[in-house]
Order: structure tokens, then C-alpha cells, then sequence
């Protein structure tokens, strides 16, 4: 097994969540993702000296998916028409909650969505987000205040509270 | 704080939605290591000469602005880039043709996404056509993308080379950034006779080192040499027809493949539609897949072919296997079985 299939292989499965949470789609993922593999291989030489290759592979990724604001991804954001507000009784269950919260997401432009997911899904602190997306700091801080309000729109007290408790 | 809570919460129910490692890993290897064996299918490109046109002169194209791929995909009509595929599969036509590209040898991806809007003007199309673009001249790769962005004005444009200045091309107001080294090279926001802009960027590819003076004088040319609408179409693998009721082509790709460029990797040819009824998330994703193996049960036949079929946790899949050549037709999506099928009786395939 050569070097680049080992780390490859250990790497998959978190790159490939990580591209499912920014994509919204496993399809998406799996193209995203084989997109990056299939340049790392090409730059692998490179790339397995750096001190975090996975940090690489990850920015990669990241690059990936921010670059296809013209192209395949760009389609999901576009669509769709944001839900109606929503009174309590509309959620059965926790399911619906975070369905509801999915369909959000997948409504977030999507340098907005890279930071959350940085944040709420990889534990980035904004000081490494800032780093990977190659901004400020106040930049992540901007896309995520803008990306909570969007998220909270339509959201009552109800359902945040009914969050808070599960 | 809730809120944070909650998205956490639905990140974590959604991990199982992430693809197969071992799949992904094997289609991977398989773009790195196989040769591609594809029939190449180059765009000869002049100097001068209409480049990207994709079109002849006999080309009677429609191409509306503002109108869905979905009409247009039902009567364009055009002699264009050959593709493997019989007459009967209408060809797409793409919203703006470029007039002008470098010299050497291209390799494209088209696309024509015209999805629904924003919340506040749902009606106005987010996105419009692009093209992505590999030309090769000298051993030097240039690579181009082309692209509407009517949702987007020059004032509000934003670079990944830099902080960008005002330009005037072909007496349209614009901004430009170039950047020396790095892949984004140069890129030019220009006004689209319409609303919005047009984006161009030109950067050199994967082990090539392209003067910046050279990116930013045939970034600027091929700003100049757009026309709307145009008479550009392009050849699928494979079409549609009379799609079952409420259901239209929202957006179309047709990727001639790259496999010229890099023995090691490059891409297949490939041809992708997603359908629905374009006000909402396209809910249907229909193309051809050369990566991934078919996986699934025996499904009914379609059209001759025969089928494979699998439902993950209420995402359906349908592959019809050895559809274009040897590769199959995916159609793919949260929908019926029985809405793959209608929809894959009514695919169009080569002879």
C-alpha cells in the first residue's frame, strides 16, 4: 500500500462527511471529493512534506466546493422557496426539526455554509476558519452572524426552545 | 445558543448520508490509474476564427434569454460538436456564444443552469450558461470559464486574485484582478447586456506557467467577443423527450471529457440533466456516470437495457446499464420508483 493510498484511506470517511455537510448531497460529495483525491495524487510529491497534509486535503476540498458557485452546487442554493413560518405544532419531531434546519442550510450561500460547517460540524475556532478560507478573522465572524440570522428567520421561540431541550 | 444546538444536532443526523468510502476510494483509483480508452472528440480552434461557436452556420438555433434549458432542450436544432449519438437526440443550446479563443486545441464543459431565483425575485433565472475550458497550445494549458452571473452586478464583485480595478471592455464598464502565480490567474467582471455580469477568468493550468500579461490580454479578448444570444448548441450523449407532466429540464452539463490532457487523470465524457418542475430544487438528477460501478438489484429493463436499482434510505437510484456505449444512465433522487422509470422510458439514447 504506497503512502498515498494509506493516508487516502485513513482521511476518507471525515473528508467525506465534511463534503456531505457542505454539499448537502452524497452525490455531490463523492464527485467533490474524487475531484480532490485525483489532485492530490498529481501533487502528492508536494503535498505528503507539508507538516499538516490533511489540512491541505481539507482546504482542497473546501476550495472545491467555494469554486463551484458557478457551476454544479450552485443550482441547489439557487432553488427552492424559503419555508412558510412555521407554527410549533408543524414539528412532530426532532426529525422534522433538523430536516428543517437541513433545508436551511442548503438555502445558505456558500462561503456562509463552509463557516458553519467549519464551526458547528469540524470545531474550527474562527481563528482557523480565518486561516483555511484565507480571510480575516472578522470575515468568518461576518459570514456566520449573517448565516445565524438566516437560519433563526422563521424560527420561533417554541422550536429553539424545544432544541434546547432535546 | 439553541440554534447552534440545533445545526450541530443536524450535521450529526446527516453523517450517514456521506457517500462509501470504499466506492469513492475505487472510483478514484480508477481515474488515477486507468487510461483513459475514450474517443477524443477535439475542437479545432483558429486564430481569428469563431472558436467556441460550437455552431456552424446551419445551426437554427432557439435560444430565448431567460428561458429554461427545458424549452430550449426540446427544439433546438444545430450541427455542432459530433458526439456519439444518433439525430434523434436534440441537441442544447446555450444562452451566449464566445466568438474568440486563444489559439491551440480546447476541451469543454458546458452548462446551462437556469433555476428558479432568489426569495425576493423568484422568477429571475440565479444563474445562466457557462462554459469551462482547457485550451492547449505549445504544451502550455490555459483554463477558462465563462459564465452569467445575472444575480450578480460588477459593483458587486467579488476576486479570489486580489482587490480588482475599473477596466472598460468593448465599451462595457468592468472590474479585473489578475493575479501572477496560483490557479486563478486572471478574472474580469463585465456588465451583461441584460442584468448582472459576466464573469471570465483565465488561469493557467495544472504544469503550466502562462505569463500574466498573456492571461489578462486573452481574458480581455474573450470578454470582447461574446455575443447574446448567440447560435452556440452543443451535442448530449444522450437527450430527452416528453417528459412526464410538470417535470422539465431545469439545468443540463455536457463535459466533453479531458482525457487528452493528463493520461494519469482527465474526466469521461458526460452528460447530466437535472429535472423537476425548476421552481424548487430540481428533485431528479438524470447523466451518464463512468466512475462509479452499479450497484443494486435487477430493476425492470428500460428500453432494451437492462436495469439496476437500489433505494437508500428513500433515495432511489436507477442505473440502465451500457445506455451510451458501455456506460450507463443514472437517474437519481427522493422521488417513486416509478418516477425513474417514467423518466427513463422517455430518454432518448444513441444507437
Amino acid at each position: 500500500m504506497t503512502d498515498y493510498e494509506t493516508f487516502v484511506r485513513a482521511l476518507l470517511p471525515r473528508l467525506l462527511r465534511y463534503a456531505t455537510m457542505l454539499t448537502g448531497e452524497r452525490e455531490q460529495a463523492a464527485d467533490l471529493v474524487q475531484d480532490a483525491l485525483v489532485k492530490v495524487y498529481r501533487r502528492w510529491s508536494r503535498i505528503s512534506e507539508a507538516e499538516y497534509p490533511d489540512r491541505y486535503v481539507v482546504r482542497m476540498v473546501t476550495n472545491g466546493y467555494l469554486s463551484w458557485r458557478h457551476s454544479r452546487a450552485a443550482r441547489l442554493i439557487a432553488a427552492g422557496d424559503p419555508p412558510d413560518e412555521m407554527g410549533p405544532d408543524d414539528f412532530a419531531s426532532d426529525h422534522a426539526l433538523r430536516e428543517d434546519m437541513w433545508q436551511r442550510l442548503a438555502r445558505l450561500p456558500r462561503r456562509q455554509r463552509a463557516v458553519v460547517v467549519l464551526r458547528y460540524y469540524e470545531q474550527l475556532t474562527d481563528a482557523e476558519i480565518a486561516d483555511l478560507l484565507g480571510c480575516a478573522q472578522a470575515t468568518v465572524r461576518a459570514h456566520a452572524h449573517r448565516a445565524l440570522t438566516t437560519l433563526r428567520d422563521g424560527l420561533t421561540t417554541e422550536h429553539l426552545a424545544q432544541a434546547k431541550e432535546n | 445558543m439553541e440554534i447552534e444546538k440545533l445545526i450541530k444536532d443536524t450535521f450529526s443526523a446527516h453523517e450517514h448520508d456521506a457517500p462509501d468510502g470504499d466506492v469513492v476510494f475505487a472510483a478514484t483509483q480508477q481515474r488515477i490509474h486507468r487510461r483513459r480508452v475514450v474517443s477524443s472528440r477535439p475542437l479545432a480552434i483558429a486564430a481569428g476564427v469563431v472558436a467556441l461557436t460550437l455552431a456552424a452556420v446551419a445551426v437554427v438555433a432557439l435560444n430565448r434569454s431567460g428561458s429554461t434549458p427545458g424549452d430550449d432542450a426540446q427544439v433546438a436544432v444545430g450541427s455542432t460538436i459530433k458526439a456519439p449519438a444518433g439525430p434523434a437526440i436534440p441537441e442544447l443550446s446555450m444562452p451566449f456564444a464566445l466568438d474568440w479563443l486563444p489559439d491551440g486545441s480546447a476541451k469543454y464543459v458546458v452548462r446551462r443552469i437556469n433555476i428558479g431565483g432568489t426569495a425576493e425575485n423568484p422568477d429571475k433565472p440565479v444563474y445562466g450558461g457557462e462554459y469551462t475550458l482547457s485550451v492547449t497550445a505549445d504544451g502550455q494549458v490555459l483554463d477558462i470559464d465563462v459564465a452569467e452571473l445575472r444575480m450578480m452586478s460588477v459593483d458587486e464583485a467579488a476576486f479570489k486574485s486580489g482587490p480588482g480595478s475599473p477596466v472598460t471592455v468593448d465599451g462595457k464598464r468592468g472590474v479585473e484582478s489578475s493575479k501572477s502565480d496560483g490557479p486563478d490567474g486572471y478574472e474580469l467582471y463585465v456588465e451583461h447586456p441584460e442584468e448582472g455580469s459576466m464573469y471570465v477568468k483565465v488561469g493557467s493550468g495544472i504544469g503550466s506557467t502562462v505569463p500574466t500579461q498573456q492571461l489578462v490580454e486573452a481574458g480581455r479578448k474573450i470578454a470582447e467577443h461574446i455575443t447574446f444570444p448567440g447560435k452556440a448548441t452543443v451535442a448530449p450523449l444522450f437527450g430527452l423527450r416528453d417528459l412526464p407532466s410538470g417535470m422539465r429540464i431545469c439545468a443540463f452539463e455536457v463535459d466533453e471529457g479531458s482525457a487528452a490532457l493528463d493520461a494519469k487523470g482527465g474526466r469521461e465524457p458526460n452528460t447530466s440533466y437535472e429535472l423537476g418542475s425548476c421552481s424548487t430544487a430540481p428533485p431528479v438528477v438524470v447523466g451518464t456516470n463512468n466512475t462509479n460501478p452499479p450497484k443494486g438489484k435487477p430493476g425492470r429493463p428500460v428500453q432494451g437495457h437492462k436495469t439496476r436499482y437500489v433505494d437508500e434510505r428513500g433515495y432511489r437510484t436507477l442505473w440502465v446499464l451500457d445506455a451510451v456505449g458501455s456506460a450507463p444512465v443514472v437517474l437519481a433522487g427522493r422521488v417513486p420508483p416509478s418516477e425513474l422509470y417514467d423518466v427513463a422510458d422517455h430518454l432518448v439514447l444513441p444507437d
